[in-house]
C-alpha cells in the first residue's frame, strides 16, 4: 500500500516535471506534437483509404516503415555497448550515462513496434498474434519470434529504468539482488532483438539478398554504429543544457568502441561485396541495383556509395585519437555514422532485397509522401517519449524531483 | 478427432474468450470511432475464430451470415460453401510450356471466377514472355516480360511462362505466417483464411514465386461481374489490407470440376488431376513427359508442373 | 546519476559473472540454432476435415467435331462430275483459296479416291468425316497416347466426373493443322498505375 502511495506521487511527480520547462523546451515539445499531428492525419488517411497511399506494390511489398524498423531495432540494442562495460566491467564513467541509453532503447522500441503496426493490412486484427486468443504461428514464423523478444526487450528495459528512478525518488537503495539479474538478462535480449530481426530476412530462401549467414552478424556491428553514435549525440545536447555531469572520458570511450565496431561493420561489408561480385551469380543481380543500378536507374546506387562514404569518414574520424579527442569532429564522426547506417540498414537492405522481385520485376520504389509523414509522425512519438523520460530521470538523478512527505 | 472433454473445454474456452474480446473490441470501437474509419466496422467477422479452431457449427454460421451479406450486397443468390478436401486426393498442376501462347485467356478467366478486384487491379496469374535466344542461359526471371502487348500471340522468336501458386509441398509462405491464417490442406491446397490475415505481408516475402498479391485498396467487384459461387477459403470477396492468391479453384475442384483456367486455355495446354491416382491426367504427364518446377533449387516442392508436351 | 545507478560491485555473489555468460551464451546458441528448425513438410496442421469420399468417376465424352462447312459439303456435289484424278499435284481453280500446310501430303492421302465422303486409312479401310481421328493418329501415335489419357487436347467439365474431350479437327484445320495466331488480352497494369485513385493506365510515363 504504501508502495502504491509512493508510486502514485511519482506518476503525479513525474507529470509535473514533464509540463514545467523552459521556453525552449516548450518549443521543442510544441514542434514534435506538431510532426505527431501530422503524422497522425496521414496515418488516418492510410487507414480510411488502405495501404494504397503509401508507394509499396506487390513486387516492393515492404518499403520505408520496415526499413526504419530495422534501423531502430539496431538502435535499441545498441544500449548494450553500454551496458556491457558499465554493469559487467564496473566501468565508472559509463554507469553515469547507462541509464539514459537504456531510455532510448525504450523509445526505440515503442518506434519499431510503432512502425510495424503502420505497415499492417488490418492492424485491427493483431490480436490474431497473442497467445491464447489468437493462434501465434511459433515457433516457425521468425515474426512471433521477433514479436515475442521485442515486447520482452522493452518491458525488461521500461522495467529496470523505471525501478531505478522510482527507488532514487523515494529515496530508498535499491535491491542490487533483485535487479542485477533483470540488468543481466538484457543484455544477450538485446543481442536476441537484433539478431532475431536479421533472421527475419535471412530465413527467406525467396530473396537471395537476404538469405545470407553475413546479415546478422552486419547487423549488430550496424546497430553498434548508430546506437551510441546517437546516445553521444544525445549526452552532448543534455551536457550542454546543463543539467548532468557527463565526463569527456566517456564520450571519448564510446568514441572509440564506435570506431570498431564500424571497423567491423565495413569489414563485412567487404566481405559480402567480394563474396558478391568474386563470384558473380544471377542472385547478384540484387547487390548490382544496390551499388550499380539496373535497368537504367542508379539512384540507389547513389545512396549506396554515400552511405560507403559516410562510415568510411566516420571510421576515420573515431579511428584517430586526435580526432576523436576533438568534441566537434567526434559529433560530425557520428552524424555521419548515423546517416551511414541509416541508407544501409534502412532502404539499403530492404530494396535490394525486393529488387528486381521474385518474378524479375523492377518497380522503382520511393516513399510517398504520405508514407514519410506517417514515417515522420512516428520518429516524433519516439523523440517526445524520449524527452519526456529523459526530463523525468534528470530531475530525479539532480534531486530536484523527491518524494516528500506530506 | 478430439476427445468430448477437449472439445468441451475449447468451447469453453472460445466463449470466455469472445465475451472478453466482445470487451474489449467495444472499448477499442469506441477510441476508434473516429470520422473516416472506414465502413461500419463487422463485429461478426472481427471477433471470428481462425478456420481451423472453428467447430462445424461455427463454420456453418459463418457461412451463412456471409451468404446473407453477400446477397444483400451483390443482389444476388450467393452462396458460400466451405467444402472440405477429398479423401485421398491432393492436386497437381500440369502446364505445356511447348503449347502456351501468351494469350492470357486464363488470366481473365481466373479474374472473373475468383471475384479477383477490378479496380485496383488484381491478377492472380501472371504470364512472362521470354525471348527464346535468352533461354539458352536457363530460364531466367529477370528475362521475363509480362507487360508484352502484341497484335497477335504467340510472338516470334518468344515463349510463354504462366506462373501463379505453385501449391508448394514445402511453402514457405505457410512456414512464415505470423497468425497462421494461411496453410496447406490435406488436399495440397494452399489456403489463406482472409477473416484472420493481418495483412503483414510476410508470406509475400517469403514467396518464391510471387504468387501472392496484397489488397492494397478497397477491392471492387461489381455486383454484374461477382460469381455467386464462392468458397470460403477461396472465391469470396476479400477485405482490404489481406492477402490473396490462387486456390486452384478450391470452389471448383473439391467438387470435381476443372480450375476454371484449364477451361479457358485454348490450346489445352493446362493439365489438373489427383496426384495419387495413378491412372490421373497429372499422373500421366509426369510418367510420359519431361517435367520441371521453377526455382527447384529452393526445395519448396512445388505442385504445378511444366512440362514439354 | 551515479548516485541512481547500481554498482555491480553491491552483488557479486561467486560465480555470477560464470552464470551470467552462460545465460548469454545459451540465448545466443537458442537463437541462433532456431536457423536450424526443419522447416520442409509442414508441421502446421489443417483442420481436422471429416473424411469425404472421392466423387465417381465418369468416363468422358468425346464432342462431335464442329460441322463441316456447307461451302464445300457435301463434296460429292461438285466431284460427282468430276472423273477421279489421281495423280498427285498442285491444285490450281479449286480449293485454292485453302491454306495447305500439313508436311508433304495431298489429298488424297487422306480422302478417298472412290467414295468422296469419306476418308481412308492407310490399309484403305474407310473412315467417316466425323471420325477423322483415326486417320490422323495413324501418323500421330504419340498425340494419340497423349490424346486418350487427356493430356494432348483440351478436357472441360470435372476432373473427376462428367467430362468432355474433343476431336483433333475440333481444334486444328487438317490442312493446316498449326494453331493460328489470337490477338491476347490486355497486359496487367504495372505498380506505379495503381494508385490511391484506383488504375491509371499512364502509357507515356513508361518506356
Amino acid at each position: 500500500m504504501k508502495t502504491l502511495n509512493y508510486f502514485w506521487h511519482f506518476v503525479m511527480g513525474s507529470l509535473a516535471v514533464v509540463s514545467r520547462g523552459t521556453r525552449a523546451y516548450y518549443a521543442w515539445v510544441g514542434l514534435l506534437v506538431l510532426v505527431i499531428l501530422i503524422g497522425v492525419g496521414a496515418y488516418m488517411d492510410q487507414a480510411s483509404t488502405g495501404l494504397v497511399t503509401t508507394n509499396m506494390r506487390d513486387p516492393v511489398s515492404w518499403g520505408f516503415y520496415i526499413g526504419n524498423f530495422a534501423f531502430l531495432v539496431g538502435v535499441a540494442a545498441a544500449a548494450v555497448v553500454l551496458v556491457i562495460p558499465a554493469y559487467v566491467y564496473n566501468w565508472g564513467p559509463f554507469r553515469d550515462v547507462v541509464l539514459i541509453a537504456e531510455l532510448l532503447s525504450v523509445a526505440a522500441i515503442v518506434m519499431c513496434i510503432l512502425f510495424v503496426t503502420v505497415d499492417l493490412g488490418r492492424p485491427e486484427y493483431v490480436w490474431h498474434l497473442a497467445p491464447g486468443l489468437g493462434t501465434p504461428n511459433f515457433p516457425h514464423s521468425m515474426l512471433v519470434w521477433d514479436i515475442l523478444v521485442l515486447n520482452a526487450y522493452f518491458l525488461i528495459n521500461y522495467f529496470i529504468v523505471t525501478y531505478l528512478l522510482f527507488m532514487a525518488f523515494t529515496g530508498q537503495k535499491y535491491n542490487p539482488s533483485f535487479i542485477m539479474p533483470v540488468i543481466f538478462l538484457s543484455i544477450p535480449l538485446a543481442i536476441g532483438i537484433h539478431s532475431v530481426t536479421a533472421m527475419l530476412f535471412m530465413g527467406l530462401k525467396s530473396r537471395p539478398f537476404w538469405h545470407s549467414a553475413i546479415l546478422a552478424p552486419r547487423f549488430l556491428s550496424s546497430a553498434f554504429c548508430a546506437g551510441p553514435a546517437l546516445l553521444l549525440l544525445v549526452f552532448q545536447v543534455l551536457r550542454s543544457v546543463g543539467k548532468i555531469k557527463i565526463s569527456n572520458e566517456a564520450l571519448f570511450k564510446i568514441g572509440e568502441l564506435i570506431a570498431y565496431a564500424m571497423a567491423v561493420n565495413l569489414f563485412f561489408l567487404g566481405v559480402e561485396v567480394f563474396t558478391e561480385f568474386y563470384g558473380e551469380t544471377a542472385h547478384s543481380v540484387h547487390a548490382r541495383f544496390q551499388w550499380f543500378g539496373i535497368h537504367g536507374s542508379s539512384a540507389i546506387a547513389l545512396w549506396t556509395w554515400l552511405a560507403l562514404a559516410c562510415n568510411s569518414l566516420a571510421l576515420v574520424g573515431f579511428m584517430v585519437p586526435s580526432l576523436r579527442y576533438r568534441l566537434p569532429i567526434l559529433s560530425a564522426a557520428c552524424v555521419l555514422a548515423i546517416a551511414g547506417v541509416y541508407i544501409e540498414k534502412g532502404m539499403g537492405l530492404l530494396l535490394p532485397g525486393m529488387t528486381p522481385g521474385v518474378l524479375g520485376e523492377v518497380y522503382h520504389y520511393i516513399p510517398s509522401l504520405n508514407e514519410v509523414m506517417v514515417a515522420a509522425g512516428i520518429w516524433g512519438i519516439g523523440v517526445l517519449l524520449f524527452t519526456l523520460m529523459v526530463k523525468v530521470a534528470m530531475e530525479i538523478t539532480v534531486g530536484k524531483m523527491r518524494y516528500e512527505q506530506p | 478427432m478430439s476427445s468430448p472433454k477437449q472439445q468441451e473445454e475449447r468451447e469453453v474456452r472460445g466463449a470466455s474468450r469472445r465475451e472478453f474480446l466482445k470487451t474489449a473490441a467495444t472499448g477499442a470501437a469506441a477510441v476508434m470511432g473516429a470520422p473516416g474509419a472506414a465502413q461500419a466496422f463487422d463485429f461478426e467477422s472481427f471477433l471470428q475464430k481462425n478456420f481451423r479452431q472453428m467447430s462445424d457449427e461455427e463454420i456453418d454460421e459463418v457461412l451463412d451470415r456471409l451468404s446473407r451479406k453477400y446477397s444483400k450486397k451483390y443482389g444476388k443468390d450467393v452462396t458460400v460453401d466451405a467444402v472440405g478436401p477429398m479423401d485421398d486426393v491432393v492436386y497437381g498442376y500440369g502446364l505445356d510450356i511447348s503449347r502456351c501462347i501468351g494469350c492470357r485467356r486464363c488470366v481473365y478467366a481466373c479474374v472473373e471466377e475468383n471475384n479477383q478486384s477490378r479496380d485496383p487491379e488484381i491478377q492472380w496469374i501472371r504470364v512472362l514472355e521470354f525471348e527464346r535466344e535468352a533461354a539458352t542461359r536457363g530460364i531466367d526471371m529477370e528475362d521475363g516480360n509480362p507487360y508484352y502487348d502484341h497484335e497477335t500471340v504467340p510472338a516470334e522468336d518468344k515463349f510463354y511462362l504462366p506462373m501463379a501458386c505453385m501449391h508448394c509441398e514445402d511453402s514457405p509462405c505457410t512456414n512464415v505466417c505470423p497468425t497462421g491464417a494461411t496453410w496447406s490442406d490435406p488436399d495440397g491446397i494452399v489456403v489463406i483464411d482472409y477473416d484472420w490475415c493481418i495483412g503483414c505481408r510476410y508470406c509475400m516475402a517469403a514467396c518464391p514465386y510471387g504468387a501472392r498479391k496484397f489488397n492494397w485498396g478497397e477491392p471492387n467487384v461489381s455486383a454484374e461481374d461477382i460469381n455467386p459461387d464462392m468458397h470460403l477459403l477461396g472465391n469470396r470477396p476479400r477485405s482490404r489490407g489481406v492477402v490473396e492468391k490462387c486456390s486452384f479453384c478450391i470452389q471448383r475442384v473439391r467438387k470435381g470440376r476443372y480450375p476454371a483456367c484449364l477451361e479457358a486455355c485454348p490450346v489445352g495446354a493446362r493439365k489438373f488431376g489427383n496426384l495419387l491416382d495413378p491412372d490421373s491426367e497429372i499422373r500421366y504427364l509426369l510418367k510420359h513427359k519431361r517435367t520441371f518446377v521453377l526455382k527447384s533449387e529452393l526445395k519448396t516442392n512445388p505442385k504445378f508442373f511444366y512440362f514439354y508436351g | 546519476m551515479a548516485s541512481n545507478s547500481p554498482d555491480p560491485e553491491d552483488y557479486r555473489p561467486p560465480g555470477y559473472q560464470l552464470v551470467t555468460w552462460v545465460i548469454l551464451g545459451l540465448a545466443v546458441v537458442v537463437v541462433f540454432g532456431l536457423t536450424s528448425i526443419r522447416t520442409d513438410h509442414q508441421p502446421d496442421t489443417s483442420r481436422d476435415y471429416p473424411s469425404r469420399p472421392q466423387l465417381p468417376d465418369v468416363e468422358p465424352v468425346l464432342l462431335p467435331p464442329p460441322p463441316m462447312d456447307d461451302e464445300y459439303f457435301p463434296c460429292s456435289d461438285c466431284h460427282e462430275d468430276e472423273p477421279p484424278n489421281p495423280i498427285e499435284r498442285e491444285l490450281e481453280d479449286e480449293h485454292d483459296e485453302m491454306d495447305f500446310e500439313h508436311g508433304t501430303l495431298w489429298c488424297l492421302d487422306c480422302h478417298d479416291l472412290n467414295d468422296r465422303e469419306k476418308l481412308h486409312l492407310a490399309d484403305d479401310a474407310l473412315v467417316e468425316f466425323e471420325d477423322s481421328w483415326q486417320l490422323c493418329t495413324q501418323c500421330h501415335g504419340k498425340k494419340l497416347a497423349d490424346w486418350r489419357a487427356g493430356v494432348h487436347g483440351k478436357r472441360t467439365g470435372h476432373w473427376r466426373g462428367p467430362k468432355e474431350y474433343r476431336a483433333c479437327v475440333s481444334c486444328h484445320n487438317p490442312h493446316s493443322p498449326p494453331f493460328k495466331p489470337l490477338a491476347p488480352e490486355p497486359p496487367p497494369l504495372r505498380p506505379e498505375n495503381i494508385t490511391p485513385n484506383g488504375n491509371v493506365r499512364l502509357e507515356a510515363a513508361h518506356e
